[in-house]
């Protein structure tokens, strides 16, 4: 019975709402507008069950003195700080504002940052010119750098006798061909793939993420 | 829950239902609202979703009765069993990542359900499981979700909740106490399936650097040739939802692989017309498909 009320619930949502995506009708519409309202209510409710299990990981990292355990209470300052000036007032208020844009913010932005040396260090290794893939990679990404880069039309146009703007022109087609045709392949893969995922989750024949078996 | 025989009438009372309603909702309707039960600029793709969910609900009804399904070899899937047993070896734990997308998300259950093909697996050689999750409604799935894969594989008492924990719903956040993790446990194996953005890479040369066995999946294409890059294995595409059948090789999951195929093949016979027509001057497939809204 656990599995199966999910189930029954599953199919039925599911089907009702595939053919809601057919039909302009107002009562259709109004049962999307409905459901999409039930998932946001459900929403809070967990993040609830959300906050409780942070503050129980890190009160246990702090009773069992794990590695590092101290930051834990750097979690607890920043959650009583941000409710404390947050929940009153909402997220106007002053306090609240700076301690977002001045905090949380860049903090996000550095990790963001690491972004551009990560890709450094992951095209060294792709690049490495080993395999005739690899090598045709190392190619094609050169072009597309050239070609992005507004020095490598000017520097062509002036050094080369052949052809004007040659590198962004060969860029726009390895985009355009190659890159854009293998993209949209795996694409329709996926499209398919979701279609044939939804209806084994529909028809209760996919049970895995209810924990598998019967 | 549906026969096979019941397939057919099923569609067609779907159909008659619509098209009925339809005429009878259109006539009683003010001008002014919309008030068709049924969208007829949709009409084809509703077509194909019948044509392709017929494809794929008969393979799995002609895999449960005993058909042979051959699948290819899937690399990435073949190596869940050598990174599982690599981290009961070091004594180390795996970690998954489920993403950044929310239980709505098709590539969230596809990762779910390998996770709890994974669970059971760790189940029995008693490894630590780590998720970190980043919806709380995906925590409390996964949670009841390799509870009941524990339970199922009879080690209950190997299950630790503590182990499947909420870290934050902020992007660049949850990437930096995910890698904090990485750094500091070491896991043997990092598994990244699911719906990811730019924090991928991130997450991905952080496994690499700490010297994991990486498999990755996900149907983000603009992120996939981070993972390629970065990982060991990655599951491209469609086969991140052909992982579930693969694993567990159930033939009812592996019979709506072939039903798959099949839609495959119709696009492509229709990719290999269109092309060839055009070519020849004659454009009504091409006219046809971008009709298809």
């Amino acid at each position: 019975m656990r599995r199966q009320v999910p189930l029954i619930l599953c199919f039925l949502f599911g089907i009702v709402m595939m053919l809601v995506e057919f039909s302009p009708h107002p009562i259709s519409e109004g049962l999307r507008a409905e459901v999409i309202k039930w998932d946001l209510i459900i929403g809070p409710f967990a993040l609830v069950i959300g906050v409780i299990t942070l503050v129980h990981t890190h009160v246990i990292r702090v009773k069992r003195r794990v590695e590092h355990w101290q930051y834990s209470y750097l979690v607890f300052f920043g959650m009583i700080v941000m409710v404390a000036f947050g929940l009153p007032t909402g997220p106007k208020n002053e306090v609240f504002e700076w301690l977002f844009d001045n905090v949380q913010v860049p903090m996000e932005a550095t990790m963001f940052s690491l972004l551009a040396f990560f890709i450094a260090s992951a095209s060294y290794r792709a690049f490495r010119a080993r395999t005739l893939e690899a090598t045709l990679l190392l190619v094609a990404a050169l072009i597309v750098m050239i070609g992005n880069a507004p020095i490598g039309d000017v520097l062509w146009n002036e050094l080369s006798p052949v052809g004007d703007n040659i590198p962004s022109t060969a860029r726009q087609w390895i985009l355009d061909n190659p890159n854009l045709s293998s993209r949209r392949g795996i694409i329709l893969g996926v499209s398919l793939g979701v279609i044939s995922q939804s209806i084994r989750i529909i028809f209760g024949i996919e049970r895995s993420y209810l924990g598998g078996g019967d | 829950m549906i026969s096979k025989k019941m397939i057919p009438l099923f569609v067609l009372l779907v159909v008659v239902f619509g098209y009925s309603c339809n005429l009878a909702f259109a006539q009683e309707a003010p001008a002014e609202v919309d008030t068709r039960l049924f969208h007829t600029g949709k009409i084809w793709i509703f077509v194909s979703v019948i044509l392709f969910s017929y494809a794929i609900i008969h393979s799995i009804y002609h895999a449960r009765s005993g058909g042979n399904i051959f699948i290819r070899r899937i690399a990435g899937l073949e190596a869940v069993d050598e990174a599982i047993g690599r981290s009961t070896e070091m004594g180390r734990p795996i970690l998954y990542i489920l993403g950044l997308g929310t239980v709505g998300d098709v590539a969230t259950i596809a990762s779910m359900n390998i996770l709890s093909q994974v669970a059971r697996k760790t189940a029995d050689y008693e490894t630590p499981l780590r998720v970190p999750c980043n919806d709380p409604i995906v925590l409390n799935v996964v949670r009841e979700m390799v509870k009941a894969a524990y339970l199922d594989e009879g080690r209950p008492d190997a299950y630790s909740e503590d182990d499947i924990f909420f870290v934050t719903e902020s992007q660049f956040a949850y990437a930096a106490a995910v890698d904090g993790m990485m750094v500091r446990e070491k896991p043997a194996a990092v598994f990244l399936q699911g719906t990811f953005y730019a924090e991928s890479l991130i997450l991905a040369e952080t496994g690499n650097s700490v010297g994991a066995i990486q498999i990755a999946g996900s149907d983000s294409d603009s992120q996939l040739p981070f993972f390629i890059t970065a990982c060991d294995y990655t599951l491209i595409g469609e086969e991140l939802y052909a992982a579930s059948a693969y694993l567990s090789r159930e033939p009812m999951l592996l019979g709506s692989l072939k039903g798959q195929d099949y839609g495959k093949f119709i696009l492509f016979a229709g990719i290999v017309l269109g092309v060839t027509l055009e070519l020849v001057g004659i454009t009504w497939v091409t006219t046809f498909f971008q009709e298809v809204k």
